[in-house]
């Protein structure tokens, strides 16, 4: 009687959006820190106007540090509450790393929903290509839930937390990271990066996936 | 309150006998401690230990604080590894190891915890459907009411209000509800009533004459009288000045 | 006893290079005498980067069958990388602001030397930060492998990413063959010895290491 992995995967992703749902201090602590993020940025700037390009790498600050702020938990929490010993016992490896990796996306996906649009009408930005954005978000995002996972597993027993898993993140992060913000300032209207760095972002992503899920074995299972 | 539980012990013992022929053949479970070693930074807790552990049997493994008894428990699942020697799970003349052997076992030890913004259902419909199996309603009725969590008692309130006693049963009502061939248990009767206790006693015993492999963890006097083997850690306490 | 016959190699082979750096090797293509730091900076470079791919190798080695020593060499290879990281870096931004007038400007290869220090960076925090030895050995030999995913973008996307805005005609010029025939064998030399000088580093670094124990 093994679960398919499609229903494993599955079964994790609502186990985790059960219990988020039924969290909401997490959830507002993540969004008031984008907001937080957001207006500090655009305070700063007293309503001076940025060139596309430093608005681009503007808004992946933001989102990088705000997603820091939610996607590093997907782990931690059960250490601190004691259920990680349960999800070991239990649960599959794979099962584990998708099903979280779905719901990090999903929550970045939600994060990303409320600080964009925010970000467009207080930095005062127009989009001259909203599809291009709108990939660059979802490549990005992607990215960051699929590393973010894999990293937020080993820094589990780690004695120091937040710093470490940014400090961690950032390296492997850069490749979805630099091209994003290309793609996002070129869809404010500077010239420069094009598609194909969609499909490089895409590939990326996808290796990162892949990377997490044959490491994330060796983590799940120690013999 | 422990209904359906009545005969349980009586038909254990009988098959208690039958479990001992059993070891000659490959059939069940059985864990192999080869001159095991395993230290924490700088303090051993178990040296060199040589066990063979059945199936078809309760082991006790006893010891005072500190002796290791739920490091030995962690060991046989493989969820810590030693520094030396080797730890080998056999399932049906198989040897076991990652998801195999993880999807054999079931774990009730008081650092076990469930997720306590669901429900007692919820957690046992995840533990469970992470383990392949789903219960219909009225099965997970019975599995919540034979550990004396049915739904008139809890109404359905979510983990996070349940007392130390109450979660115990839950880490049971797993324990019971996956067909777990190797049972492993540190202090199962812990923060239960003379009930309860009696309840995993029968538990066990049933568990055991299916052939299911069980170690108990325990300082009780009585619940190691009731084990078939008993497994004695000597302990490598550090000097406590 | 291995180990001090390999000193004395590198020790011979540090001696010629430098000879040849200072008496033989001609002051090429305009920069004049800073074409020195070249032989100091592209072996050091090179260094960084091999022992990247040492630590990652021996984290796959502990993976595969945890032992020590395997993780022993992957921590001190990393602990080298680092060192060696910060003197490429060093050397290559005075070299940048003798010839381009600024310590740092963002060309392919200065961002991957950074993008290095960064990863090395990050694995010896996380190495510091846990505490049980075989956990630690396990979680630094999945992230020291994890970062190996970001050499594909560093090799063929950074360069795109920033070569337009950041021409760097004195690292193509040097990165050609059409080399003085001179020049290049001291530098092969020279690749030999820094290479040389930390595998006996890291030899030493892992006995000290292990005998820490």
């Amino acid at each position: 009687m093994k679960p398919s992995a499609w229903q494993g995967i599955c079964l994790v992703f609502r186990k985790e959006l059960t219990a988020g749902l039924r969290f909401r201090a997490a959830w507002a602590a993540m969004l008031m820190f984008a907001l937080t993020t957001l207006a500090c940025a655009s305070m700063a700037l007293q309503g001076g106007s940025l060139e596309p390009r430093m608005q681009a790498a503007l808004l992946w600050i933001i989102l990088f540090f705000a997603s820091m702020a939610g996607a590093d938990r997907v782990f931690a929490d059960e250490s601190t509450a004691g259920t990680l010993l349960t999800l070991r016992v239990y649960g599959a490896s794979q099962a584990v790393l998708l099903g979280k990796l779905c719901y990090t996306f999903f929550l970045l996906l939600v994060l990303a929903a409320f600080t964009v649009p925010l970000f467009l009408v207080f930095l005062d930005v127009t989009v001259k290509e909203p599809l291009v954005l709108l990939g660059a978000v979802l490549l990005g995002t992607g990215g960051i839930a699929a590393a973010g996972t894999l990293i937020a597993a080993l820094t589990t027993d780690a004695s120091t937390h937040s710093g470490l898993f940014s400090v961690l993140m950032l390296p492997v992060i850069l490749p979805v990271f630099l091209p994003a913000i290309s793609l996002t300032a070129s869809s404010f209207g500077a010239d420069g990066a094009g598609s194909p760095y969609l499909g490089a972002m895409a590939l990326y992503d996808a290796i990162l996936a892949v990377g997490a899920s044959v490491l994330f074995d060796s983590l799940w299972y120690e013999d | 309150m422990w209904g359906g539980l009545d005969a349980a012990p009586q038909k254990g013992r009988g098959m208690r006998r039958g479990s001992m022929e059993e070891r000659q053949t490959d059939a069940g479970a059985s864990i192999v401690f080869a001159n095991v070693t395993k230290r924490f930074g700088a303090h051993t807790v178990i040296h060199g230990l040589t066990r063979t552990v059945r199936g078809g049997c309760i082991t006790a493994v006893t010891g005072i604080n500190g002796s290791g008894k739920s490091t030995f428990l962690k060991l046989a699942a493989h969820l810590i590894m030693p520094e030396e020697g080797a730890v080998h799970v056999a399932i049906d003349g198989e040897e076991v190891r990652r998801a195999a052997l993880r999807a054999k076992i079931a774990l009730v030890t008081p650092e076990l915890r469930f997720y306590a913004r669901l429900t007692a259902w919820e957690n046992l419909a995840f533990v469970l459907g992470a383990r392949g199996k789903k219960l219909t309603k009225e099965g997970y009725e019975a599995l919540l009411g034979r550990v004396g969590l049915a739904r008139e008692k809890t109404g359905g309130m979510r983990v996070e209000g349940y007392s130390t006693g109450m979660r115990q049963r839950l880490k049971l009502a797993a324990l019971f509800g996956t067909d777990a061939r190797i049972w492993l248990l540190d202090e199962p009767g812990a923060n239960l009533d003379e009930a309860g206790r009696e309840m995993v006693r029968a538990e066990a015993r049933a568990a055991a004459g299916r052939g299911t492999l069980v170690l108990w963890a325990t300082n009780d006097a009585g619940e190691e009288a009731e084990a078939d083997e008993t497994i004695r850690l000597a302990g490598h306490l550090p000097r406590l000045s | 006893m291995r180990d001090s016959y390999l000193w004395g190699l590198a020790a011979l082979l540090t001696a010629g290079v430098i000879y040849a750096v200072f008496f033989i090797v001609p002051e090429a293509m305009g920069l004049g005498p800073l074409v020195r730091i070249a032989f100091f900076h592209i072996p050091v470079a090179w260094v960084a980067v091999i022992a990247f791919f040492v630590a990652a190798f021996y984290g796959a080695r502990y993976l595969r069958s945890p032992s020590p020593r395997a993780d022993a060499l992957s921590a001190c290879s990393a602990r080298l990388g680092l060192v060696f990281t910060v003197l490429a870096t060093a050397s290559g931004s005075i070299f940048s602001k003798l010839t381009w007038g600024a310590y740092w400007n963002w060309d392919p290869r200065q961002t991957t030397i950074f993008v290095l220090l960064l990863i090395y960076g990050a694995y010896l925090t996380l190495r510091s930060a846990i505490q049980d030895e075989a956990r630690r050995a396990r979680v630094s030999a999945i992230y020291s492998l994890f970062s190996v995913l970001t050499v594909p973008f560093l090799v063929f996307i950074i360069p795109r990413l920033y070569f337009s805005l950041h021409p760097t005609p004195v690292v193509n010029a040097r990165g050609s063959v059409d080399m003085d025939a001179v020049m290049l064998y001291t530098l092969i030399a020279a690749l030999i010895d820094a290479t040389l000088i930390y595998i006996t580093l890291l030899r030493r670094s892992v006995r000290a290491h292990r005998e820490g124990f």
